[in-house]
């Protein structure tokens, strides 16, 4: 035991000179150790950092789910009385179903109205008269080349020059023009309602595809087919008033050549009396 | 890995042999231990500013926009409830097309339904039956009794080609208009019905469904114009041929004048 003692009072003491020779190794050992040394760490009981943050957490936490939380709260209590509102009164689901499904009964009923249309109604019984005819009811603008000819053909053309006085030729003429350009017309505005017709059923489907907020858009654009229709109206509607006032015209046109004509004769007929 | 590095040290400065080796495990020494060394703790002073600051922001400036975000809601709220989509004003609107459709429709039908036949011989009372009786199915019928109240186009020798041809094509435009009249009786019976089942629908729309059905009615106007147009394309066709009739009348009429009066006047010379 003695001897353990001694051996180690020899190696302190061997250590010390030896730390004393080197002062420098020393010192910078201790320097490294102490920039290396672990730094204290604080206990949750005595340390006041801790109880100041756990007092400070538990502050934000309540402060959290009081002013955050009520707030969002609130936010969604209102978001839900929107929604509800906008689901039960504004779109419901179950009334935009049954407003598609009454677009597609709609465009049935109209199918229908279509099919009735499409119904041969022609009548003419002699060869002239049925080209005419046909030509007439093909609801197909291409054809309009042919009517003038078919319309010659049934109604015969404007008397040559040597057949009738000039003015009865222009009334004619005249006349003729408008009652083939009505014909012509006709047809057109036929093509047309056939075309406005398949528009129609196409803008029918696209609304049963529609959602409540693309509906107005199709609306737009049935509206802007109405006007285009309502054009296709008036055209029509001067065309006939076109008709009809040439048809005014020419009754006077007739009186008035008539006078002119029974003058003259009556002047020739009195100046070959005279003579005899 | 600090012990490591402690203990690596620790044994290069007892072992080196000359100051320049200690200087020089000193140097790289030092600057590991900088490097490795922790990090020092914060003051206990700044924490609790910072838990501070973190409250008054929540209870600032979060609270505040929380609170305008919820007055900007309710106000949107109020706003479809009270003034874009108030309840009654729906269902006043609903109500007052149940009135109307009580008070107008019947009525409305009931005048349109009324009989206009006038005819009092038993051919023409056919013809008129015939041709008011919106039906597609008996054109046949149109034309037969048309035959029995107008005649037949005269035969070849009982009247002259151009006379046949014409009488041939007045009769064909007004059978086609008679027809094409019994068609769009059908389709005006149709196209009230579609109105009618476009009011019921309204009577029960909501808002978001209604622009379904006035898209519906805008297409079944389009639909109505281009029967109309149809509808005004018999009456062009009909309007025609009988300006074309008379001018034909004309041409002839122009025609056998100009050949009379040279006969008359060639007479008159003779003698």
């Amino acid at each position: 035991m003695r001897k353990a003692i001694g051996q180690g009072l020899d190696g302190a003491k061997r250590s010390f000179y030896w730390a004393w020779d080197h002062k420098i190794r020393v010192v910078v050992l201790a320097l490294v150790l102490v920039l290396l040394a672990p730094q204290p760490v604080k206990t949750q009981f005595i340390d006041p950092c801790c109880a100041i943050m756990g007092a400070g957490l538990s502050s934000i936490s309540s402060t959290l789910s009081n002013v955050i939380g009520g707030g969002l709260s609130g936010i969604l209590s209102i978001e839900r009385n929107i929604f509800d509102f906008e689901r039960d009164i504004v779109w419901p689901q179950r009334l935009i179903d049954e407003a598609k499904g009454l677009v597609g009964s709609i465009q049935g009923i109209y199918a229908q109205i279509e099919s009735v249309t499409q119904i041969a109604v022609n009548s003419a019984t002699l060869a002239s008269t049925q080209q005419l005819e046909q030509n007439l009811l093909s609801r197909d603008s291409a054809q309009i080349g042919q009517t003038g000819g078919y319309y010659t053909a049934v109604y015969g053309p404007v008397p040559g020059a040597t057949s009738a006085p000039v003015e009865v030729r222009n009334v004619i003429d005249m006349t003729d023009a408008v009652a083939q350009a009505a014909m012509k017309r006709a047809i057109e505005i036929d093509h047309l309602a056939t075309l406005e017709l398949e528009a129609a059923e196409r803008i029918n489907r696209s609304i049963q595809r529609a959602a409540p907020g693309s509906a107005p858009i199709i609306e737009a654009q049935a509206a802007a087919w109405l006007i285009r229709a309502n054009a296709y109206t008036q055209a029509a509607t001067a065309d006939l008033m076109r008709v009809r006032a040439i048809d005014l015209a020419g009754a006077a046109a007739d009186v008035k050549s008539g006078a002119m004509y029974n003058s003259a004769l009556g002047q020739q007929l009195i100046d070959l009396l005279k003579r005899q | 890995m600090t012990i490591a590095f402690f203990l690596l040290f620790s044994w290069l400065m007892v072992t080196t042999k000359s100051r320049r080796q200690v200087v020089a495990v000193t140097l790289v020494g030092t600057v590991g231990a900088a490097l490795i060394a922790p990090r020092p703790a914060m003051a206990q002073l700044s924490l609790t500013g910072a838990i501070q600051a973190v409250l008054d922001i929540v209870n600032g400036s979060i609270q505040a926009a929380l609170d305008s975000i919820n007055a900007v809601r309710s106000a949107i709220s109020a706003f479809y409830q009270r003034l874009v989509w108030p309840v009654n004003l729906i269902n006043q609107a609903r109500a007052q097309i149940t009135q109307m459709i009580g008070q107008y429709r019947q009525r409305m039908r009931d005048i349109f339904e009324s009989d206009v036949g006038s005819a009092t011989l038993a051919a023409t009372g056919q013809l008129e039956a015939v041709m008011r009786n919106k039906q597609t199915s008996d054109f046949n019928a149109v034309t037969t009794y048309f035959r029995n109240a107008f005649g037949p186009i005269p035969a070849d020798t009982a009247a002259s080609p151009e006379d046949r041809a014409m009488t041939d094509m007045d009769d064909a435009l007004a059978l086609g208009s008679l027809k094409t009249l019994k068609a769009s009786d059908a389709a005006v019976d149709l196209t009230l019905d579609a109105a009618d089942q476009l009011e019921d629908a309204a009577s029960e729309a909501a808002p978001g469904s209604a622009p379904f059905l006035t898209a519906a009615a805008v297409v079944a106007s389009i639909q109505s114009q281009a029967l109309t147009q149809k509808m005004l394309a018999a009456e062009l066709r009909q309007e025609a041929a009988r300006v074309a009739h008379g001018n034909s009348e004309r041409k002839r009429l122009a025609t056998n004048t100009n050949r009379l009066g040279d006969q008359i006047i060639n007479l008159l010379k003779r003698n």
